[in-house]
């Protein structure tokens, strides 16, 4: 009977929720050079109905949270976790139709270099840092509109995407990971629309530092040198 | 000019991977590019042999870091690697039981009395073949036979180049290419370019409408072609203008006359080729015939099983003449393709393209001949025309849009240029199996191929001055956005 009673009460929380949308759901994230992160997450609902939802925010830490925009009445609970944490909103019985929310965390240890497993060859060069993104919706309600957008430390630029998931569908014109610069800062933003509940959505970026080793100069000053010397001959009309 | 082509090649790689990172290119485009753009320098310059330069390109791009050695060794196994070998297979088996040389006797003693003739009847078949065999490597793989022995016959050989080769070799390039824009069925990418128009702008292109716009335009280059490229490009001088065999067009007769009735292995020849043939025609309908849809190397790949069965066969491995080098060659060229278009270089390249013009308040000639020009010329960035349609398209429509354009009249003559995929050996797959036959440089395709392109600009040009205006298509000229 008892059981009977949860069962649906988690029902109808989950039913009253299921009416509600997220319209947007935007993060940014300014790294540091030491590879650790703020991100600053904005969040407009629709339909809003009251009752309690748990939002994932595709990272492992949530230290540092902090709330900077939200309509009275509705609470943030951070809820760290060690592979994807997540933030419970509480939306009041008197909640207006359109919600904005904004909060921002840090992620110590969003640029990181990959050790090696004891016998394991390095996959990556020295200088080289990756910043993984895997996000999940584990929530009921569609989120329309996706985007994290990445801002870099100074001096350093992507080398490669290394993994952007899902791949674009055929009537989506927009890579599904872009890079550009964001106010003077190199970076990259992931985007996708219509995340369904159980959709995910990941990407990985080599990171390196935005000037190059002056060894490709030396080499092809050599080289160049080298060829001029000895093959001279092909423009040497002497004796002919 | 090889001489320095060395120098120049490693000087224009620094300077690349040493500018400034661009808003929005990576790294490991950045560096691509570099590499690319020196084996570029070195194809043309040819300090060493194209190969050679395919060679140093694909360790460039490893040591580089702009694609794995997965990535890098892949491309010897790609669908247009495999139909080139698949191709000279075939293309041994014709010549070794002489049907090329009938073939190639016959149509030369119909129409090649004079070279200029020979070159036309190639033009013809390929205006007959592009609306009914879609792929373009399948029609390049089809003629390589005939026009190895026309070519030889007229003194051109891997050996000897000559001015009618490199017509014959560079005509023939740019008809499987351009003629395939007559029709909306041409190429996959003309009906990627009809969805994204039909879904962007919401407007529909039905197939009479683009044969009404692509097929005079088309056919039109080609015939101006065909005579710019024998009396200007590459002049045929008076000793090339007829058969180069002892005797003349009488040894031809006797020779064709020599030959007698068709023999066995002849006849197997054919029957192998028309088995080919027909897969390469009937390809819509192999998913219901077989449950299966065989692709043009497959086709080949089929054909040369039964040319090479012992006691039915026709042709034994040791006779197939196989050029391993310019399978290197077009391998090395792939794999920089692949990494300008897998980095994102070629995307970022069209974009910046599009991004450093202001065209907002000048009149609907001036947007359309940049539009035009642009995606004309854009083919040099990437070796692939979905890759190019997919980028294109959509930001035209959109300009087109926030100009206040029908977005038709800007996208529709923009996708007729999909297919002129003409200025360099890997620019497209027919281009990588033509240049296979050593006929001709990287710098003569490069200068045959931008001729064909900016006649192909003027063409269009003029069309919207007068044709298209006519049909609707395009408004006035000179009009400005209202």
């Amino acid at each position: 009977m008892i059981r009977t009673f949860l069962f649906m009460v988690l029902w109808w929380i989950n039913s009253a929720f299921g009416a509600v949308e997220i319209n947007a759901y935007n993060t940014r994230l300014d790294i540091a050079p030491d590879g650790s992160a703020t991100a600053s997450v904005s969040l407009i609902l629709a339909k809003g109905e009251p009752g309690r939802f748990r939002l994932p925010v595709g990272f492992a830490g949530l230290e540092a949270f902090a709330v900077q925009d939200v309509p009275s009445g509705v609470v943030l609970t951070p809820r760290p976790s060690l592979d994807q944490s997540s933030v419970e909103i509480d939306l009041p019985i008197d909640v207006s139709d359109d919600v904005v929310l904004a909060f921002t965390f840090k992620i110590p240890k969003l640029l990181f270099a990959p050790i090696p497993e004891e016998g394991q060859k390095s996959t990556l060069p020295d200088g080289s840092r990756l910043l993984r993104h895997n996000f999940v919706n584990t929530q009921a309600a569609t989120i329309m509109k996706y985007q994290v957008q990445v801002r870099l430390p100074d001096e350093t630029m992507v080398h490669m995407i290394r993994e952007q998931l899902p791949k674009t569908k055929r009537k989506e014109f927009a890579p599904r990971v872009e890079l550009d610069r964001f106010e003077g800062r190199q970076g990259a933003l992931l985007q996708l629309a219509n995340l369904k509940q159980g959709d995910r959505t990941s990407m990985e970026l080599e990171v390196v530092g935005d000037r190059r080793s002056y060894g490709w100069l030396i080499a092809g000053l050599v080289l160049i040198l080298g060829y001029l010397v000895s093959f001279r001959d092909l423009v040497n009309t002497d004796g002919r | 000019m090889r001489y320095l082509g060395f120098p120049l090649g490693i000087a224009l790689f620094l300077l690349i991977l040493y500018l400034p990172p661009g808003a929005g290119l990576s790294s490991a485009a950045q560096a691509g590019t570099a590499c690319f753009a020196l084996a570029l320098v070195w194809w043309v310059t040819e300090p060493f042999p194209t190969y050679v330069t395919s060679l140093v390109l694909m360790f460039l791009l490893l040591v580089t870091r702009v694609a794995t050695d997965k990535t890098i060794m892949y491309v010897l196994g790609m669908d247009v690697i495999w139909l080139n070998l698949l191709a000279f297979i075939l293309s041994s088996m014709l010549v070794k039981v002489r049907l090329a040389k009938r073939m190639a006797f016959w149509l030369i003693l119909k129409f090649g009395k004079k070279a200029s003739w020979a070159l036309l009847a190639f033009l013809l078949l390929h205006m007959i073949l592009a609306p009914l065999i879609p792929a373009t490597a399948a029609r390049a793989v089809m003629t390589l036979p005939l026009i190895i022995v026309v070519a030889a016959i007229y003194g051109a050989t891997e050996e000897t180049n000559n001015n009618f080769g490199r017509n014959l070799l560079l005509l023939n390039l740019c008809c499987i290419s351009v003629l395939s824009s007559m029709t909306m069925t041409g190429s996959a990418a003309n009906l990627i370019a009809v969805g994204l128009i039909q879904t962007m702008a919401d407007q529909r292109v039905y197939y009479m409408d683009w044969v009404k716009v692509g097929t005079p335009l088309a056919v039109v280059t080609m015939f101006i072609m065909w005579i710019v490229g024998q009396k200007l490009l590459f002049r045929i001088p008076k000793q090339q203008q007829t058969p180069q065999l002892e005797g003349g067009l009488e040894v031809v007769e006797t020779q064709y006359r020599e030959l007698g009735p068709l023999t066995r292995d002849e006849k197997k020849a054919i029957a192998i080729f028309s088995l080919v043939l027909t897969l390469w025609m009937t390809d819509i309908f192999h998913m219901r015939w077989f449950g299966v849809e065989i692709s043009a190397p497959f086709a080949a790949l089929l054909g040369a099983v039964i040319v090479l069965l012992p006691r039915y066969g026709v042709l034994q491995w040791s006779e197939a003449e196989i050029p391993w080098h310019l399978l290197i060659f077009s391998a090395g060229a792939y794999a920089g393709g692949l990494a300008l278009d897998d980095t994102g270089a070629a995307a970022w390249g069209v974009k910046a393209l599009f991004g450093s013009i202001d065209l907002k308040g000048v009149p609907f000639g001036v947007t359309y001949t940049v539009i035009i020009a642009v995606m004309m010329y854009s083919h040099l960035l990437t070796t692939s025309k979905t890759v190019r349609t997919i980028i294109m398209l959509p930001i035209i429509i959109t300009l087109a849009k926030a100009l206040g354009w029908n977005p038709l009249s800007l996208a529709l003559p923009a996708a007729l240029c999909i297919d002129w995929v003409v200025g360099l050996p890997i620019s497209g797959k027919p281009n990588v199996i033509l240049f296979s036959t050593n006929q001709y440089s990287v710098a003569d395709n490069f200068k045959y191929g931008m001729v064909t392109c900016t006649v192909g600009v003027l063409l269009l040009v003029a069309f919207a001055l007068t044709w298209f205006p006519w049909i609707g298509l395009t408004p006035d000229f000179w009009a400005l956005a209202p």
